[in-house]
């Protein structure tokens, strides 16, 4: 037979609808009549489970439905003929709606005429405005079951018990399968159109099995041991036990057994064909294996998270993905990824050959698998996939033609995905260009460390190299890196500066900061920059110099015109902008740094508003380039200075601890005359606040500010020389907060913004007095973390970081939740060529997106317009 | 000792536990007339090891480590067969193989000194508290529990309701119940316990408990005049007047749509069986459980009236630790119980065929060696609970001591729990206030303090009764009679104003007195009521 080459087919629609037993029959090659599998010398029976007709499973065999081999074959169909209908266990819920809603003798649906039509023709209606008619049908069954007597015949309809699994009782007496079936049967096709159903598709009494369709081998493939014994699937084990249990029911009933013995065999045959569909229905004993272990049958294999829908078809793995730690390297751009030898040489990308490319893909073949770059397959002319080992490589290369295709492996500027997990939002998974370096990690530019989230205390991520140009290209345009520096979360950067970056510019550029010639060289030697600007100025021996500034400045484009706040602005009551003298008003004019020092705000990820104008104004590519020259940059300057911090650095002068005492004592003096106040029921209660609540508030908010009054007193002694006051200052790491915390005072420790309460009866411990409403009873912790905490200072420390401990474990999954649902809930959403935002069945969410139509990406922070920065740099003037 | 709870609790095991046990147990009873099996003393030896050749030696831990093998020592049971009047002489039966702890008292490192310990290849600054099974070393975790045996009162929601209920985790022998009073609608009281769906009226329990008049019935609960005009508004919604009336109403609750005979019985059988068993199963511990529900109801009241505050479950005097001994002596209870099956099977076999019954040939005893190294081989415990036993970490000797002084909340790790996993006041001095994991168990898994010392629980309670007398605690004299049972009156009743200066008293010391006795305190099954 000539393989036929498949042609790509559309699904049009997909339609749901009982199988009847004449389509079981149709699609049924043979019926099955034996329990036996296999003859003595291992042969598949006929007309047996494991017959040919039902398709191959074993290598060598051929189909002899369709003559293919294993693999080939998909598999056909068989079918038993059951002796007597029994009941399909998935539609018990269907049947006796339908069986209290019709009548018991000429089972019409007992409603009347007029009624009738009124509800088909509401069916009809919601069937148009593509409405689920489940409700209203089961508004209709109850209408039905009302009935006392059928409208049509007269008959007094009686009460139908259902009990688990599948028993109905009218009246005390069980109604067989058989009976069941008659009545639905009965049932004329208008009525089975009111109830929602389709008679072309699912009549009613198809809902009761006379024959059971017997899947292909290739379903329930059986699985040889070392022992050479053969192992069947479960689900053969069940149609063997419906098949025995069948073939005796009928010999039985051909003997004229008592109707006692019919009955009981009828019930075992709707046992094994009830566990066949589903092992796991209440109250039916699960059928077992010899060992105990519960057989897993259909319902069994599709549900769950290991079932066939969530395990096998949505948590499919892929082929060509990498996995390891990832390491930082600030040398390669943010569109680069390092990547190891060893995974570039396990990844391939396959490459049609053409007469361009046939000689460097010749040297690949030649260079085989060991030698970087290779190759590690190549598929022939014919289709066939040849692996390419040390002995074949030169026979390969030579063969090599065009038409081929070589499965070459992974080399620089290649274009792949990375990835790190949890991907909650789109730049969790971007394009990097390949840079094969040698170790064990992937390397990547700290820089796009915030938007995968990732750092490198043990951090690993996933590499998936694209198989195709088309794959390739919308990658580079869409995922590229450099695409998503802004973020359309807030409309700013989230690739930018960090950490030692943050740092490094703010040593660089504060104040007058003067550059020798080879200092100057060596900062920007990375950066690319080959010319030095006029120098600043001359030292007594007559060398040049530079400012930090104008070394800065060698990396932004001219034609950059920007001013603003620096984050180390103190915030003064009227802003000298140019003249500050804390050198914290940026004035950027034509790529030139006239004042101001660079810091968070203006290379930070997230904040900085210099990157934030590069990459709106000049584009991604020279953003990318931008972020790229800032850390090289700020590396080198940061290393020029050094930056270092030590206990040393908490040490605060005598007289600034006398203060912070001073200050911490006065606050305990008030919160004991507020105690005081309290206990002589003097206080005034806070508006719509209790007593006991009023005090917690007022002691918590003066401890408050006795902590925040100790951080301002240690302020005030650690300058901007301190490291640890640079990294707060500059939004580098860390914050006033945890240096007040080293140097100052830890301060309150709350649970739940609470201070601490729970304890021993009255107290919290037995270090303190019963009823002690005192800051150090609950929690308030007046050292320092470097003079040391004292014992029950300690631990309410410890109750007060428990409570964070425990706070990231549970919020980390809780919110995994919480995104997984609101994904869920939105992913088909879509905006259209016609700006509006639609589901999948074209119906409306939004008429703009939304409502204003503005893409956050492009806009300025989150807001649509920024016209008073256009006005102002055409015009130069300040506009409200 | 780093592990000294692990090896007192073990050893108590071996000392009392084991015994304890074969005792509840008493006999082997067989469906065949007049014949039972008498159980006896039973004994433990030291860990041996019996070779391919049937020879018996002396085995060392390390020898097990190395060999694959069980760290376990033979236990033989005294057993006589009863048969009509006869009876045989008491035989002394190997019934099983025991895993044995490292370095407790049956460990045959005990007696030796650091260079001997060294000659068999063990380190002298090993800890010990292990097992080793099937040359694994496994440890077994100290489990934290709620308290049983004491009430427990808190603020509950019915139907939107904010209603004051106590409850009462009521063990005995490995038996737990729980019974709930609360006090929902309109002020009644309704109790619920196992074996009976819904709740029961208060009054009507307490009537059937043997508590007949309405004067008893208050008395019993409290003689606080506020909380007395509760129980009027009760008594007057009565169901029943009488104790007959009211067996009869439990009766047709519990055993619906049989007969009055037979739902009197079964009436009977679960109020001694099911209603806190921590008090007894007999009829004449009846009168003790209506003091005690009257003790529950009175805390609704109190919470209701403001007068107390909800019980804060994560207090450590409300929590009860289960060591390696508690845990063993479950294990073993079931363990036994197999046994003595499989011993009535084999004697009633035995005795179909008209062999002579010999106790040696009735035990197979590797049932029990089994029922025993299972579970600590794979931490699968009887009740269902999964990873009570571990493999010993031993990453460095650090960490492996930290693994031994590990303590585990049963709770479940993928609900919030905020509450428990914080780090409570309480567990100053005894739990670590830095070591516990970072993520899903974090506060659930704790380690002990260095200075902790765990005391093992009394099961004596005659001591605990003279110390109560001796702090002046009157005995209860409520003379009430139950159909032949003698008058009652001996069990230790209602605080007596003297006890409630004593406390006071003890209260302003600092609580020292009281802290101390209600912390590490292990479960004691029989004790009275868990509570002082």
């Amino acid at each position: 037979m000539d393989k036929i080459h498949s042609m790509p087919k559309r699904v049009g629609a997909i339609k749901f609808g009982l199988i009847s037993p004449r389509e079981v029959r149709k699609m049924s090659i043979t019926p099955i009549i034996t329990a036996d599998t296999y003859d003595d010398d291992g042969y598949p029976i006929d007309m047996g489970l494991m017959d040919l007709r039902l398709g191959v499973i074993d290598p060598g065999l051929k189909c002899k439905s369709c003559g293919s081999r294993a693999g080939e074959c998909p598999g056909h169909f068989g079918h038993i003929e059951l002796v007597a209908p029994v009941i399909h266990i998935g539609f018990n819920k269907i049947i006796r709606k339908i069986l209290r809603s019709t009548c018991r003798k000429c089972s019409k649906l007992l409603l009347e005429p007029a009624k009738k039509d009124e509800y088909l023709s509401q069916l009809n209606t919601l069937k148009e405005i593509g409405h689920l008619p489940e409700t209203y049908v089961n508004e209709i069954f109850k209408e039905a079951r009302k009935a006392k007597n059928c409208p049509y015949c007269g008959e007094e309809q009686l009460e139908i018990k259902f009990e688990k699994p599948s028993d109905y009782i009218e009246d005390g007496e069980k109604l067989t399968p058989t009976e069941i079936r008659d009545r639905l049967e009965n049932i004329t096709d208008d009525d089975v159109r009111v109830m929602g159903m389709n008679p072309e598709t699912a009549r009613p009494e198809w809902m009761i099995l006379t024959v059971l369709p017997v899947p292909p081998v290739t379903v329930r493939p059986s699985i040889t041991l070392e022992s050479g014994q053969r192992s069947e699937d479960d689900l053969t084990h069940k149609l063997v036990d419906i098949i025995r249990i069948n073939q005796r029911f009928q010999e039985n009933r051909e003997a004229g057994a008592p109707q006692l013995i019919i009955e009981d065999l009828w019930e075992l045959l709707q046992y094994h064909v009830t566990t066949y569909f589903d092992n796991e229905v209440s109250g039916v004993p699960p059928a077992r294996h010899r060992s105990g272990r519960p057989l897993k049958t259909l319902t069994q294999r599709l549900k769950g998270k290991e079932g066939r829908f969530r395990g096998s078809l949505s948590g499919k793995r892929v082929n060509f993905s990498a996995r390891t730690v990832v390491s930082p390297d600030p040398n390669l751009s943010i569109n680069e990824v390092g990547i190891p030898y060893e995974i570039a040489k396990h990844m391939t990308i396959p490459l049609k050959v053409i007469t361009s490319n046939i000689d460097i893909l010749k040297k690949y073949v030649s260079n085989g698998r060991l030698i970087y770059p290779g190759a590690n397959y190549v598929v022939r002319g014919d289709g066939k996939r040849v692996k390419i080992t040390e002995i074949n490589s030169e026979e390969l290369a030579e063969k090599l033609e065009i038409g081929w295709t070589v499965e070459r492996q992974l080399i620089d500027g290649d274009i792949v995905l990375f990835n790190r997990q949890p991907s909650l939002h789109k730049m969790s998974i971007m394009a990097h260009t390949v840079k094969v370096l040698p170790y064990k990690t992937f390397r990547l530019n700290p820089s796009v460390c915030p938007p995968y989230n990732a750092d490198f205390d043990g951090d690993e991520m996933n590499l998936h190299v694209l198989q195709n140009y088309e794959a390739m290209a919308e990658a580079k345009i869409l995922m590229q890196v450099q695409e998503n520096i802004l973020s359309p979360r807030f409309g700013g950067p989230i690739i930018g500066g960090i950490h030692d970056h943050i740092s490094g510019m703010f040593l660089l550029t504060r104040n007058e900061k003067n550059v020798n010639k080879n200092d100057a060289l060596e900062l920007l030697r990375k950066a690319e920059v080959r010319e030095l600007p006029e120098p600043m100025g001359y030292d007594e021996v007559g060398d040049p110099f530079w400012s930090g500034k104008q070394i800065f400045s060698q990396i932004l484009p001219k034609g950059l015109n920007l001013e603003f706040s620096a984050e180390v602005c103190m915030k003064c009551d009227t802003c000298k902008k140019k003249e500050c003298e804390h050198d914290s008003y940026v004035f950027i004019e034509d790529g030139e740094l006239i004042s101001g020092t660079i810091d968070e705000r203006a290379i930070g990820a997230f904040k900085g508003l210099v990157l934030d104008k590069i990459v709106k104004e000049f584009g991604t590519t020279r953003g990318s380039q931008f972020i790229d020259d800032v850390t090289k940059l700020a590396i080198r300057g940061i290393m020029r200075t050094g930056l270092s911090f030590g206990i040393s650095d908490e040490d605060i002068p005598k007289e600034a601890q006398v203060q912070i005492q001073k200050s911490l004592v006065t606050a305990e003096t008030e919160v004991s005359k507020l105690i005081a106040a309290y206990e002589a029921k003097e206080l005034d209660p806070f508006p719509g606040r209790t007593l006991d609540e009023t005090i917690e508030l007022s002691i918590m908010q003066k401890l408050g500010k006795a902590r925040d009054q100790a951080g301002n007193i240690a302020g005030n002694y650690l300058g901007l020389e301190n490291s640890a006051v640079i990294m707060a200052r500059s939004g580098a790491r860390g914050s006033m907060l945890n240096l007040t915390q080293m140097a100052g005072c830890v301060g309150q420790q709350a649970v739940r913004g609470e201070r601490i309460r729970r304890g021993y009866s009255g107290r919290t411990l037995p270090h303190f007095d019963k009823g002690d409403l005192g800051a150090h009873a609950h929690g308030f912790v007046k050292s320092s973390y470097k003079s040391g905490l004292n014992p029950t200072e300690y631990f309410f420390h410890a109750i007060g970081g428990r409570e964070g401990l425990v706070d990231t474990a549970v919020r980390t999954s809780q919110s995994g939740y919480l995104q997984r649902r609101l994904v869920n809930a939105l992913q088909d959403l879509e905006v259209q060529y016609d700006r509006t935002v639609r589901e999948t069945r074209g119906v409306i969410v939004q008429f703009k997106y939304g409502e204003d139509g503005i893409d956050s990406t492009k806009s300025d922070y989150g807001e649509p317009e920024f016209v008073h920065k256009v006005v102002k740099s055409v015009t130069g003037k300040e506009v409200v | 000792m780093i592990v000294q709870h692990h090896i007192d609790s073990f050893n108590k095991f071996i000392d009392v536990g084991l015994q304890k046990i074969i005792d509840e147990q008493g006999i082997i009873e067989t469906d065949l007339e007049d014949i039972y099996l008498e159980l006896g003393r039973i004994r433990v030896e030291k860990p041996i090891v019996k070779e391919a050749d049937g020879a018996i030696e002396r085995l060392y831990p390390n020898e097990a480590r190395l060999r694959n093998l069980s760290y376990s020592a033979p236990l033989y049971l005294e057993m006589s067969v009863v048969k009509g009047d006869s009876k045989t002489d008491p035989v002394e039966t190997k019934v099983g193989q025991l895993p044995v702890m490292l370095k407790s008292n049956i460990c045959n490192l005990k007696e030796l000194n650091d260079e001997e310990m060294v000659n068999n290849g063990e380190d002298p600054l090993d800890p010990g508290g292990y097992f080793i099974v099937n040359g694994t070393e496994r440890v077994i975790m100290t489990l934290e529990d709620l308290a049983p045996n004491k009430i427990l009162t808190e603020f509950s929601e019915r139907y939107g309701d904010k209603i004051e209920v106590a409850k009462v985790f009521s063990q005995r022998r490995g038996y737990r119940a729980l019974v709930v009073v609360e006090r929902g609608r309109k002020a009644l009281l309704e109790v619920s316990f196992p074996s009976i769906s819904g709740r029961l009226n208060f009054i009507t329990l307490m009537r059937t408990l043997g508590v007949e008049t309405d004067e008893d019935i208050v008395n019993i609960v409290s003689n606080d005049p506020e909380i007395m005009k509760f129980m009027l508004e009760n008594l007057e919604e009565a169901e029943v007047n009488t104790r007959e009336e009211a067996i009869e109403k439990i009766g047709s609750r519990v055993a619906s749509g049989q007969a009055t005979d037979y739902q009197i019985k079964r009436a009977n059988y679960v109020i001694d069986r099911y209603l806190l068993p921590h008090l007894g199963n007999s009829p004449s511990d009846r009168l003790a459980k209506a003091h005690f529900l009257g003790r529950m109801a009175e805390s609704c009241f109190e919470l209701a009236l403001g007068r107390r505050a909800q019980d804060d479950k994560d207090h450590y005097s409300n929590k009860r630790l289960k060591l390696t001994g508690d845990l063993m002596e479950d294990l073993f209870r079931v363990a036994f119980n197999r046994l003595s099956r499989d011993v009535k099977y084999q004697l009633e076999r035995a005795n179909m065929r008209n062999r002579e019954l010999n106790v040696g040939t009735l035990v197979r005893s590797d049932v029990l060696t089994d029922r025993l190294q299972h579970p600590l081989a794979t931490g699968n415990w009887v009740g269902g609970r999964t990873g009570v036993s571990q493999l010993l970490d031993r990453t460095d000797y650090i960490s492996t001591l930290s693994h031994l002084r590990r303590v585990i909340s049963p709770l479940s790790r993928a609900q919030p729990h905020f509450e428990a996993r914080d780090l409570h006041p309480t567990q100053w001095g005894r739990l670590c206030p830095s070591e516990t994991p970072e993520g899903p168990n974090c506060g659930l898994v704790k380690n002990f303090a260095q200075m902790v010392e765990l005391s093992t629980g009394t099961d004596d309670n005659q001591s605990i009764k003279t110390i109560l007398y001796d702090l002046e605690v009157q005995p209860n004299k409520m003379n009430i009679t139950i159909d032949n049972v003698p008058e009652y009156e001996d069990e230790v009743g209602n605080y007596t104003e003297e006890l409630e200066k004593i406390s006071v008293e003890v209260d302003e010391k600092k609580d020292v007195a009281i802290e101390v006795f209600s912390s590490e305190k292990l479960d004691d099954s029989d004790n009275l009521g868990g509570e002082l």
